[in-house]
């Protein structure tokens, strides 16, 4: 187990190394610090406030090859843009915003807590109110109630996300009054009201997918050996779904979840910026609407490791909910 | 089974509760009897550094944060300079040799808002560390030499190069940084005094301030009526410099105005509370001009209650806290302000003919007791030609002319308007906006008024009869380029488009980005483009100055977007620019007009209208028509605020327990049944 973690870690760390090139190449070839720099302070500055905001945000040097030094000094190689920008991601020193100067941690770090206030409700109650529908469901299979909420999910499914958001804001918010129709606030006091048609809304439009991929893994537990012995030893119906069939679902129910952990801090740019939730969501699509090129790529490598982190996780979850599930360097599985 | 059911009947119950007590009021119940203003804004301004800050969503912190030394009168019009930091108006000299000095005097006893930067003065009478000083004249001589410092990146830096030396300075100062990194180390204050200053500003005492001028300049007091020459305090400059923990000056303002920034949280909302050091509300006995509400106004203001004696000479700001809360997305922005939480609004597009009807109020907002203020803005919307193409410019000679004459015939500007804007807007016949010195509402451009017939006629003098170029037999081809790729403002370039290609003039529309644009201005690659300007200072010269030629694009890289070089309309600019309002300065601007009129680098399209709504909590509302700070001259009745939002924002229940009700009819009998066959 141990080596395969350092395996799978090494390997991570592999494709973090190529996220980054791919990110360089993107980042400083394609888009070229002098370009930034006028985008950042506007056309009109002098030379000399353009080489400052370059020096300040550390585009001053040389894309691969510094000039200055000879082919035999390790400074010719060492003092790039390339490495420069290995050495500030693998060590998180991610500067200052492009835009506004802010160091970025800071940003992040600002953007975290309302992201996550929006995405871990959402993510838990969509969990739990998906899993409870799906194993109803299952519980009731081949009844009209299955079959209306297969239907209902199928039409949910068909609508996009946008349309349920513009809905819920005209619905909730403006003809029914139940809750504001956008905006933040992290007063205790207040915040439930601004997070309310968000989470019910996510949690509506996640629904259809949801309960559709969890009724057909239930369904296939139900019809195995282990329940019907639980059933001919006298087991109860509900106690058989929850004790028996909802645990031995879990595999493919903690796929998706733990996949899905670490973009919660990542945000929801749709939902973040048609609600005005100052996230991390929102702070993407404001770093591309206002060419913030530093924040944008810091959020596009935490974004790449969050996912590499959850595919590992993901593995070793594997491993703890299965115990077939062998992760040995000769394991096929 | 019974364990599930009850906590089934929790979960049931804690839903019903939330339903019961959902509400969508956004704002904590305590804060809801309190003056407290609140409005929207949709991003956070890049800087509310007083000498960069250029943008009204900057200008409305910067205005009411930082004092400035003059201010206008709330209810005249035209325009009235008052006093606001100086004891009055200031003082004109005119030496023997011609050249022109001005002198203001603060009023003394002056105090900046608390803030721990205060600690670099040293320490007060009682040992402790200073949290606030007086305000002197050598912090508003510091504040313009801020403005020169080419390091601040202030965009008005030529506004002042009329001050002897003041381009100088900032030569010097630059000169001095390359040459010496341990003079750029040192504290900006002192970098400034050891360049030696600005020569033509001079600090006379501990209030007074002369500025020398190395010629008339009779525009450059209205300057002082914005925060680009507020006092700043160099303490403020230096402890907030973004380093350890500390925030950016830019982002951390401390000023002399009736508010101060208490929170800013860019992505979230900014928080502007009374400052309690405000001369204002310090010294009301002073019965300053800028800090009591006034007693002067038309009969208009008399009417709608502006002039109300129990505000008049009353000491300002009546509002507690200032609450701007970020709001993307115009549709929700709007719909709050319908619901009662936020206290002004403009009008969106998308439900303009819902709330005016016959340029009036609906009768359903009338009802509700909401208010609407039309004022038509400073502003200028044109199309601009860039003079230095060979086709559409002044090298085209009399071609050229004639065919810019005939496009601007073209353009229906009265069904843009009706189509676009949702009939705000006045059609533009020269570039003085109404309410300006110079604007004639007699004055008729021959050239703006719709006409295909003569639009075709002219086109075919300049050789080009249908759009077809009479030398080469090839069809005559012009791109527009716009700075912007949305859907919306795309509909309305196509507007334009078919409009010329009405008398055969074929446009392609050639869209980029903003940014992307200007690089376009700046090569001088394009040959016609869509802009818009919008007034620093109730001037006719800030509109005029626009086609002067040393602001040439490609040349200096100004405001003369069209690179339009005619000498009579230079002459008449210099010599207008330095007299004061009167018969000369008139002609000269009818001259100047006449010129615009007959060469055509524009087509003046429109000035804009604003239409804002308030509501009736809100007191001695009056559109401004510039961009600038009316905050302190507000008033709320919070009581009858939360009265109203309360009668309006009942939530409406019924339907969910419809839906929960039709939801068990629907689920129950199943279960029902299912469990029956199962036993």
């Amino acid at each position: 187990m141990l080596a395969y973690i350092v395996r799978r870690l090494a390997f991570g760390f592999a494709t973090v190394l190529g996220v980054l090139f791919v990110l360089f190449v993107l980042f400083f070839a394609v888009a070229d610090p002098d370009d930034m720099a006028i985008r950042a302070i506007g056309e009109r500055a002098s030379p000399e406030t353009y080489a400052a905001w370059k020096r300040n945000h550390g585009y001053d040097k040389p894309l691969i090859l510094n000039p200055k030094h000879g082919w035999t000094s390790h400074r010719r190689y060492t003092e790039t843009l390339l490495v420069e920008h290995y050495a500030r991601m693998l060590s998180f020193r991610f500067g200052r915003s492009d835009s506004d100067d802010t160091p970025i941690w800071r940003r992040i770090r600002e953007g975290a807590g309302p992201s996550l206030s929006l995405t871990l409700p959402l993510f838990v109650l969509g969990l739990v109110i998906g899993v409870a529908l799906s194993l109803a469901v299952a519980f009731f299979r081949d009844t009209y109630i299955d079959r209306s909420v297969l239907v209902v999910c199928m039409l949910g499914m068909s609508v996009a996300s946008l349309i349920y958001i513009i809905g819920g804001q005209y619905l909730i918010g403006k003809l029914l009054r139940w809750f504001p129709i956008s905006g933040f606030d992290p007063d205790p006091a207040v915040i439930g009201r601004f997070l309310a048609i968000p989470i019910l809304i996510g949690v509506l439009a996640e629904f259809g997918g949801t309960v559709r991929l969890y009724r057909t893994v239930f369904l296939e537990e139900v019809n195995r050996d282990y329940v019907r012995t639980a059933r001919a030893k006298g087991c109860g119906e509900i106690r058989v779904m929850i004790r028996h069939v909802l645990r031995n679902a879990l595999l493919p129910i903690i796929t998706n979840v733990v996949l899905a952990i670490p973009f919660l801090f990542i945000g929801s740019i749709l939902f973040e910026s048609f609600f005005g939730i100052p996230g991390l969501g929102a702070l993407t699509v404001e770093a591309i609407g206002g060419n913030d090129f530093s924040t944008l790529r810091t959020i596009v490598y935490i974004g790449a490791l969050l996912y590499i982190l959850g595919q590992i996780l993901t593995d070793i979850c594997y491993s703890l909910a299965d115990p077939r599930v062998r992760l040995g360097a000769g394991a096929s599985g | 089974m019974p364990r599930i059911s009850s906590r089934l009947w929790i979960g049931a119950l804690a839903l019903v509760m939330s339903v019961v007590a959902c509400t969508n009021d956004p704002y904590p119940g305590a804060d809801a009897r309190r003056k407290i203003y609140y409005t929207s804004f949709n991003e956070a301004p890049k800087s509310l550094d007083p000498a960069v800050a250029y943008d009204t969503a900057a200008h409305a912190v910067t205005g009411n944060v930082y004092g400035s030394l003059l201010e206008y009168h709330y209810l005249k019009r035209p325009y009235t300079l008052i006093p606001g930091l100086a004891k009055a108006l200031p003082t004109r000299e005119t030496a023997a040799d011609g050249s022109v000095s001005y002198a203001f005097e603060l009023r003394p006893g002056l105090l900046y808002h608390a803030d721990r930067c205060f600690a670099l003065a040293g320490k007060g009478a009682d040992g402790k560390a200073l949290r606030t000083r007086e305000v002197v004249a050598a912090d508003v001589a510091f504040e313009l030499m801020r403005v020169a410092d080419g390091k601040v990146g202030s965009p008005v830096v030529r506004k002042f190069a009329t001050i002897k030396g003041f381009l100088e300075f900032r030569k010097r100062l630059r000169a001095l940084r390359q040459a010496s990194p341990a003079f750029s180390r040192q504290p900006v204050h002192v970098q400034y005094a050891r360049a030696g200053g600005v020569a033509g500003i001079v600090v006379t005492g501990k209030y007074g301030l002369r500025l020398d001028l190395s010629r008339p300049d009779p525009q450059l007091k209205y300057w002082f009526a914005m925060p680009f020459t507020s006092p700043v305090p160099w303490e403020a400059v230096q402890y907030y410099d973004g380093e350890d923990g500390r925030p950016h000056f830019r982002d951390h303002p401390v000023g002399t105005g009736p508010f101060r920034l208490a929170i800013y949280q860019k992505r979230l909302r900014m928080v502007l509370v009374k400052n309690e050091s405000w001369y204002g509300v310090r010294h009301p006995e002073w019965r300053a001009p800028g800090a009591t509400y006034p007693s002067e106004g038309s009969a208009a203001d008399r009417r709608r209650g502006r002039l109300d004696p129990a505000y008049a000479g009353k000491p300002l700001p009546f509002i507690q806290r200032v609450e701007f809360r970020l709001e993307k997305e115009s549709i929700p922005a709007f719909n709050k302000f319908l619901q009662g939480y936020f206290d002004r609004s403009g009008i969106i597009s998308e439900s303009f003919d819902k709330i005016v009807l016959n340029d009036a109020l609906s009768p359903e907002m009338r009802a509700r007791g909401i208010r609407l203020e039309k004022s038509v803005q400073a502003s200028l919307f044109y199309i601009g030609f860039n003079m230095l193409d060979p086709t559409v410019g002044a090298k085209a000679g009399r071609r050229g002319r004639k065919l810019r004459q005939a496009m601007s015939l073209a353009i229906d500007v009265p069904e843009y308007l009706r189509l676009f804007q949702n009939g705000r807007g006045v059609v533009a016949h020269s570039l003085i906006p109404p309410g300006l010195y110079g604007y004639s509402r007699k004055y008729r451009n021959p050239f703006s008024d719709f006409d295909l017939a003569r639009a075709r006629k002219l086109l075919a003098e300049a050789g080009y009869p249908k759009g077809i170029d009479k030398k080469t037999g090839e069809p005559l081809k012009i791109t527009f380029d716009t700075g912007s790729t949305s859907a919306q403002a795309m509909l309305r370039y196509q507007y334009f488009i078919n409009s010329w290609r009405r008398i055969g003039v074929d446009v392609e529309v050639n869209a980029t980005n903003y940014n992307q644009f200007l690089e376009k201005l700046k090569l001088g690659a394009y040959q016609i483009y869509f802009t818009g300007w919008i007034a620093d200072f109730p001037d006719p010269e800030n509109f005029l100055f626009l086609l002067e030629s040393s602001s040439g694009r490609k040349e200096s890289g100004g405001s003369n977007y069209s690179n339009f070089f005619n000498l009579r309309y230079d002459l008449l600019y210099h010599a207008m620019r330095a007299m004061e309002n009167g018969p000369k300065r008139l002609a000269a601007i009818r001259e100047m007009v006449s010129i615009v009129e007959r060469e055509r680098p524009w087509i003046e399209l429109f000035h804009d209208e604003s239409y804002v709504l308030s509501h009736p909590w809100v007191k001695n509302v009056k559109s401004f028509g510039l961009s600038y700070p009316v905050l302190k001259y507000l008033d709320l009745e919070p009581a009858q605020r939360a009265r109203l939002r309360k009668s309006w924002n009942q939530p409406i229940r019924w339907p969910l327990w419809i839906a929960l009700a039709l939801l068990a009819a629907f689920i129950l009998p199943g279960v029902v049944t299912f469990f029956r066959e199962r036993q």
